[in-house]
């Protein structure tokens, strides 16, 4: 499941969606979190023209703070319950919608403020570049590329990246298969997927004698049909050589020989 | 006269979705779809409607009305309410309100107050309510920048929220250089027609083609979404629809 991928300790996620699914950003990002069981603590600005009011922004991280500080309080009273989970998720409205109220500057202030915050678990940001109509489109999304910690970029309907970057430094690049249904999203890593291609190639090649084509070799080693008809048919120069049946030398004279017809060993009764 | 085209693009029955846009693609004119829908609309008895006059004065819609087959003016004052910017703008010359920015509000923060106040007026007293905007890139040429007129279209959409029964339909001649606002219009709504042109060029038994598409179902990974297409040509006085395929060259 693509929530598995998703939910993690990686604290600022941004979705980079090359598809049309932005009407479901909200609706998507959310199912992701119901699926890992995290949909208690989800908290989100509010929609549409209220984006404009700054006030908001500063709401929502007044609230996470006061129900962070909420539930330390029931846990040191229930002392005995272990604590797991501290702060809480935030799904932050489309960056489209974003920039439509508020400036660059504000929203990556708050996006930081909201990294460096110890309230807040993770938080969510879906973009679009098909709707993202500021002219600094791609520097902005570039920008919060780099703040983000988890970058999922949704390619194609069957296909998608994701990049990691860790608290150490590291940083991985996966690609992976997706099946998408209205209710499920499923995902297969794409090397897995070359495996079975591989492993099909393998059964090709007990069943019909002919060997398929080794999808993960660098060179083309094998030949088709036609390649090794034409093969076949091709003399090369050390075989025209011995084509020859019989010894004979043949010898073309120049113009300036002194050819003798005579045989210079006659006297000699070999 | 435009019965075929509306139920061709769903918009036939007397409760509408909330928020339609219509997009119209270079070198098309999709006015006629402004016209037909009017005109249905006013037939709804106790249905009220506001026309937003920005491409064409109102004249322009009592004429093309007439046409298709209704007087608009019986219905003005009444079920029609009509904002004529072009109109105000030419009686009233650089006093107009749209042109001399009052209260320091900007020309879509002027338009989004007076749909307001048209629709406190007037919602109440009707069963339903259309709102017809034509068309939105006017805007760009009276000044506005897109994000005003993308926060204007987002107001729509929040008033068509707000109330139950009130239908917000807006055209946007996105000539090739809107495509962003277009998009940014469009997913504010359920249903989105596209005026497209030929892609082979002029036929004189076809003057475009339209796509209709509909968000049937919002899941949560993905939408339900069906298209549509249709050919429509624009007679004198009806809207003729085509099949892809069911009209060609006759040799």
């Amino acid at each position: 499941m693509l929530s598995n991928l998703i939910v993690t300790n990686q604290k600022v996620v941004l979705i980079i969606d090359q598809l049309n699914r932005e009407r479901i950003a909200l609706r998507f990002i959310d199912s992701l979190l119901h699926e890992q069981g995290e949909s208690d603590e989800v908290k989100s600005l509010p929609i549409g023209t209220q984006l404009k009011h700054v006030a908001s922004f500063e709401t929502l991280l007044n609230e996470c703070s006061n129900s962070s500080n909420n539930n330390n309080n029931i846990s040191k009273t229930n002392s005995t319950e272990p604590i797991t989970k501290s702060g809480c998720n935030i799904i932050l409205p489309t960056l489209a919608d974003l920039l439509c109220y508020q400036t660059p500057a504000y929203i990556f202030d708050f996006l930081n403020r909201l990294r460096r915050s110890e309230h807040v678990r993770r938080v969510f940001l879906w973009a679009s570049p098909q709707y993202l109509q500021h002219p600094d489109a791609d520097y902005i999304l570039a920008g919060c590329e780099y703040l983000a910690e988890l970058v999922l970029r949704l390619e194609t309907d069957t296909t998608l990246s994701l990049i990691t970057r860790k608290p150490g430094g590291g940083v991985s690049n996966k690609r992976f298969t997706c099946q998408v249904s209205k209710t499920e999203f499923q995902v297969t890593p794409l090397t897995d997927a070359t495996d079975a291609s591989a492993s099909a190639a393998a059964l090709k090649i007990q069943d019909d004698g002919v060997p398929a084509s080794d999808p993960g070799g660098t060179f083309k080693i094998e030949l088709d049909e036609d390649e090794v008809v034409a093969r076949n048919a091709l003399t090369l120069p050390y075989e025209r050589i011995n084509e020859a049946t019989e010894g004979n030398i043949i010898y073309t004279p120049d113009a300036d020989d002194d050819f003798d017809d005579e045989d210079p060993d006659e006297d000699l009764l070999i | 006269m435009a019965a075929s085209v509306l139920i061709a693009c769903g918009l036939n029955e007397q409760k509408l979705p909330g928020f339609v846009h219509i997009s119209e693609e270079s070198n098309v004119d999709g006015s006629f779809l402004i016209s037909c829908i009017l005109g249905q609309r006013l037939r709804i008895s106790n249905a009220g409607t506001l026309l937003v006059c920005l491409q064409h004065h109102y004249q322009h819609y009592f004429n093309a009305g007439m046409r298709l087959g209704y007087n608009s003016n019986i219905f003005l004052g009444k079920t029609l309410n009509v904002i004529d910017v072009l109109s105000d703008m030419a009686r009233q010359g650089l006093n107009s309100k749209w042109l001399r920015s009052p209260n320091g509000l900007t020309l879509t923060e002027q338009l989004a107050e007076d749909i307001r106040a048209q629709l406190a007026n007037n919602y109440a007293n009707r069963s339903s309510y259309t709102i017809l905007i034509d068309n939105l890139s006017i805007l760009f040429n009276l000044g506005a920048s897109k994000l005003q007129v993308q926060q204007f279209c987002q107001a729509l959409a929040d008033l068509a929220k707000e109330h139950e029964n009130l239908t917000v339909i807006t055209k946007l001649s996105n000539s090739d250089i809107h495509q962003l606002t277009d998009n940014n219009v469009a997913k504010l709504g359920h249903v989105r027609i596209q005026v497209l042109r030929l892609k082979s060029g002029v036929f004189r038994e076809v003057d475009g083609k339209l796509l209709i598409e509909r968000v049937l179902d919002e899941g949560r990974y993905a939408c339900e979404e069906s298209r549509k297409e249709v050919l429509y040509k624009v007679n004198d006085r009806n809207v003729k629809i085509f099949n892809p395929g069911e009209i060609g060259v006759k040799v």
